[in-house]
């Protein structure tokens, strides 16, 4: 377990403010309100249709909100595009990978660091993220569809950190994988933490996320009921119950 | 056998030459498939305009041949990334169906535009390439059929580089295997999406070029067949894939050059519209891909905006209904009676689409077949059998039904685009049907001498009795539709139009209610058609065409789909309209062609609102 280190001090990386999204006429999200400091990996949890991965969509500007502000390092993200929310340092593993079926492992990668134009520095993190995952190395002329889940998984990681992010966005990185390769999923997660880049995980699994994230946020129905130390939300039996659903576990 | 050799390769050559043209065209849908999702029927229009520009810069101006493709490229890329900006663009967001629609709106424009200019009569087009012939063995490959598979190449190759190993090209892949996560990249997909438009359209434009020269002839109507065929080709490759277009394309160009040399040049279209059909049936992902189901296609139903329908009273209908009796009576001006005819007829079409369409979600663009089957069984039974008028129309429109539900049965499978496609498909197939069964349908010469519409042996020629006659089929037409989707019937239909999978589960036969839905549409389309059949006295296998079909679905579109007086409504309006300015009359069906895209961007829900 990593040791908790949330620093109030500093200004979060990441902020969301009173955020209200809306499908048509159906309301999402109602006010909601979260912040990702620098470092950290937070996760927020919820079941199906909280609107978890709406929130992830917000961020990375696929979904506009009606209401609220996002913002990432100083920038204002709900009036720019997603293609610049990229570029200013958020990197994605979305929702059920999203490999591109039809390109090799390498142009995966590669795509991964699509907005960058520092050619040499690409290659050095191709060849980093090459040694962080050696099995894509193994496979990297081979189609990005023919990959076993897992493979796909590093493979997303890869490809978001080609375009060295100072924060990832993971839609449900465990999701359909074997529970043999989970935990090399959240150790890879870790690992990725640890060199630097903050993470924010959306998580259906709450007490998978809960072992490697320093906060959670819970989601429910489109509202934030619940915050704080991931440690002490493992720990509250009655948090436990009301809100994650004790017996799932891994 | 010598001979037959050398006609077999002859044959074989020209195959590969013209399939390398339809390659050029179905790469040019697949690309815009790929990163938009879309069939792009404006795409044959391209196509059009890039062989007039070659005709009008090699022709008229006299520019010589590598400067006439520069030119035909640069204009035809600006119309490309055009016709992504108001075709694709704005419609961001509403259902996949209306930009399909905003492209035949500005297929319509461009092929008017281009017959405003140029007239509609063919032009010739001489090709500056020296008639020369390469001699091989016993028979010859001529120089231009060597330049136009040294092209096709040329662009293939090109494309290939592009697509490997440029930024762009990256770009342009990974949009298309996956729009959502490209734009996580940073993609700009609406750059993407101009790139994409402007590519296909200078390879449409540089096919049609080709073909100019290799035809010696240029003709407005030329973009009809293009999609069509390009759609072709692309299916038999697979939908959206790019080597498979071109693959598709040399296929098709073979079995219709086969196919001529075996049967008739007659046929040559035929074989397009068979591949289509068969291989939406058979084969959805293309020959050379497993067999599994087509990609998941959004539902129709969500096409129009849900909103409120404007309430129209009772009284003001029926005021509106004895108005249009008695006029006339008081006003029995030829004139305006022949106009309103055709407006209560084209309003019976818009009908029958409003119904297929609107209220039971399959978007029908054949609904002209169904007035040609009604057309040609009317005549033939009061010409051949000296049927009575009355029964004649009866009997043509209850075979209408069953003949038009039995040949869309196989498109039931289908849903949204496709069905789009197949109807399309089905409807030229008519055509082409009754061009080419001459014993009965006489040919291309058509049916002449039909007698006049008659009631109990009066026979209806004053404009008047024909109006009243007219309307009252109208009349009875629209009472019965909203009979029927007042009933429980027409509930089930709008359960399919909205989700197919839940009427599904509710134990909904689906076959069953959407050949309901094609059989009633297809009857009141058959009826109209057996009316102006017996009006017109003279029909031919050009008499319905896809226009036809198009101009029902903006009148549905403009009154509001699924609405019953909406239709009526839209049909009387796009009749009178080019009326009241007769000067413009050349320019009638670029209004229709305006107003499409502008309803579907403006006002998707129409003038009355939806049902």
């Amino acid at each position: 377990m990593t040791q908790v280190s949330t620093n109030e001090a500093t200004s979060p990386l990441l902020q969301l403010r009173d955020v209200d999204t809306y499908y048509g006429a159906v309301q999402v999200h109602f006010g909601i309100r979260l912040a990702v400091n620098p470092g950290e990996i937070v996760c927020l949890l919820g079941g199906n249709a909280s609107g978890k991965s709406t929130t992830m969509k917000v961020i990375l500007g696929l979904v506009k909100p009606r209401r609220g502000q996002v913002t990432f390092d100083g920038h204002e993200l709900t009036t720019i595009a997603t293609s610049q929310i990229v570029r200013l340092g958020i990197g994605s593993v979305p929702e059920a990978r999203r490999i591109f079926p039809r390109m090799t492992v390498r142009e995966n990668l590669l795509m991964g660091a699509y907005h960058r134009t520092d050619q040499a520095e690409v290659l050095r993190d191709y060849e980093y993220i090459l040694g962080l995952f050696p099995r894509l190395r193994e496979r990297l002329h081979q189609r990005g569809g023919v990959l076993s889940g897992g493979e796909q998984q590093m493979l997303a990681f890869g490809r978001a950190l080609m375009g060295r992010p100072k924060l990832i966005c993971m839609d449900e990185p465990t999701m359909g994988l074997a529970p043999a390769v989970v935990d090399l999923v959240l150790e890879h997660i870790q690992q990725i933490n640890r060199t630097g880049t903050t993470v924010f995980m959306v998580e259906q699994n709450a007490n998978l996320a809960l072992q490697i994230a320093h906060r959670g946020y819970v989601l429910q129905n489109g509202r934030i009921v619940l915050e704080g130390k991931a440690s002490d939300m493992l720990a509250s039996h009655a948090i436990q119950e009301a809100y994650l659903g004790a017996g799932i576990t891994d | 056998m010598e001979q037959s050799l050398s006609i077999f390769f002859d044959q074989t050559v020209n195959g590969l030459v013209i399939g390398n043209i339809y390659g050029l065209i179905a790469v040019g849908l697949a690309v815009i498939f790929g990163v938009a999702n879309l069939i792009n029927f404006a795409h044959g229009s391209v196509y059009m305009v890039g062989a007039y520009v070659g005709w009008y810069s090699i022709m008229q101006l006299g520019l010589p041949l590598p400067v006439a493709f520069v030119v035909v490229a640069v204009i035809c890329g600006i119309l490309g990334i055009l016709i992504e900006r108001v075709g694709l663009r704005p419609l961001h967001g509403s259902a996949r169906i209306a930009p399909l629609l905003a492209t035949i709106g500005i297929s319509f424009i461009l092929d008017q535009l281009v017959q405003i200019l140029f007239t509609p009569d063919p032009q010739r087009f001489e090709s500056p390439i020296p008639a020369i012939r390469i001699p091989i063995g016993t028979t010859s490959i001529g120089l231009l059929d060597v330049l136009i598979a040294a092209v096709a190449i040329t662009i293939a190759t090109l494309l290939y580089v592009f697509l490997r190993y440029s930024k762009l090209g990256w770009a342009l892949r990974a949009t298309s295997q996956d729009r959502e996560a490209a734009q996580q990249m940073g993609v700009d997909v609406n750059q993407v999406n101009r790139i994409a438009f402007a590519l296909a359209a200078i390879l449409g434009g540089i096919a049609g070029l080709l073909v100019g020269m290799y035809f010696q002839t240029v003709y407005p109507t030329m973009s009809a067949q293009a999609v069509l065929k390009g759609f072709a080709a692309n299916l038999l490759g697979g939908l959206g894939s790019i080597p498979g277009a071109l693959l598709g394309g040399l296929l098709l160009g073979l079995v219709e050059s086969y196919g001529v040399a075996l049967f008739s040049t007659s046929y040559r279209s035929l074989f397009a519209f068979i591949i289509v059909i068969l291989m939406l049936l058979l084969r959805p992902n293309g020959l050379f891909n497993p067999k599994r189901q087509l990609p998941p296609e959004p539902l129709t139903g969500t096409f129009i905006p849900n909103n409120k329908r404007i309430h129209i009273p009772v009284w003001a209908t029926v005021l509106g209904g004895v108005v249009a009796l008695s006029l006339p009576f008081f006003f029995p001006n030829p004139y305006v009676m022949q106009v309103l005819t055709n407006a209560w007829l084209i309003g019976m079409v818009a009908l029958s689409v409003t119904l297929v369409t609107g209220t039971a979600g399959q978007i029908s663009l054949g609904q002209a077949g169904f007035l040609a089957i009604g057309a040609y069984t009317a005549s033939l039974l009061t010409l051949r059998l000296q049927l009575p008028f009355e029964l004649a129309l009866l009997c043509a429109a209850l075979f209408t039904a069953a003949l038009g539900t039995l040949i869309v049965l196989p498109a039931f499978r289908l849903r949204s685009h496709y069905v789009a496609i197949a109807t399309i498909g089905i409807s030229e197939i008519i055509n082409q049907i009754i061009l080419n069964w001459r014993p009965v349908t006489n040919g291309a010469l058509g049916l002449t001498n039909i007698p006049p519409p008659s009631l109990l042996g009066h026979e209806i020629v004053r404009p008047q009795e024909v109006y009243l006659f007219a309307f009252a089929l109208l009349v009875g037409v629209a009472l019965l539709q909203w009979k029927l989707i007042n009933s429980p019937l027409g509930r089930v239909w709008r359960a399919v139009r909205e989700d197919e999978v839940a009427a599904q589960a509710y134990g909904i036969n689906l076959n069953y209610y959407k050949g309901l839905a094609f059989a009633v549409s297809a009857f009141i389309a058959g009826l109209s058609g057996a009316f102006m059949a017996h009006m017109y006295t003279y029909i031919n296998y050009q008499t319905f065409t896809i226009p036809l079909s198009i101009l029902a679905l903006t009148m549905a579109i403009l009154g509001g789909m699924g609405n019953i007086l909406g239709a009526i409504v839209g049909a009387l309006v796009l009749t009178i309209l080019p009326e009241l300015f007769r000067d413009l009359m050349d320019f009638r069906y670029l209004m229709y062609g305006v107003m499409l895209v502008a309803l579907i961007r403006f006002r998707p829900q129409g003038l009355l609102g939806t049902e």
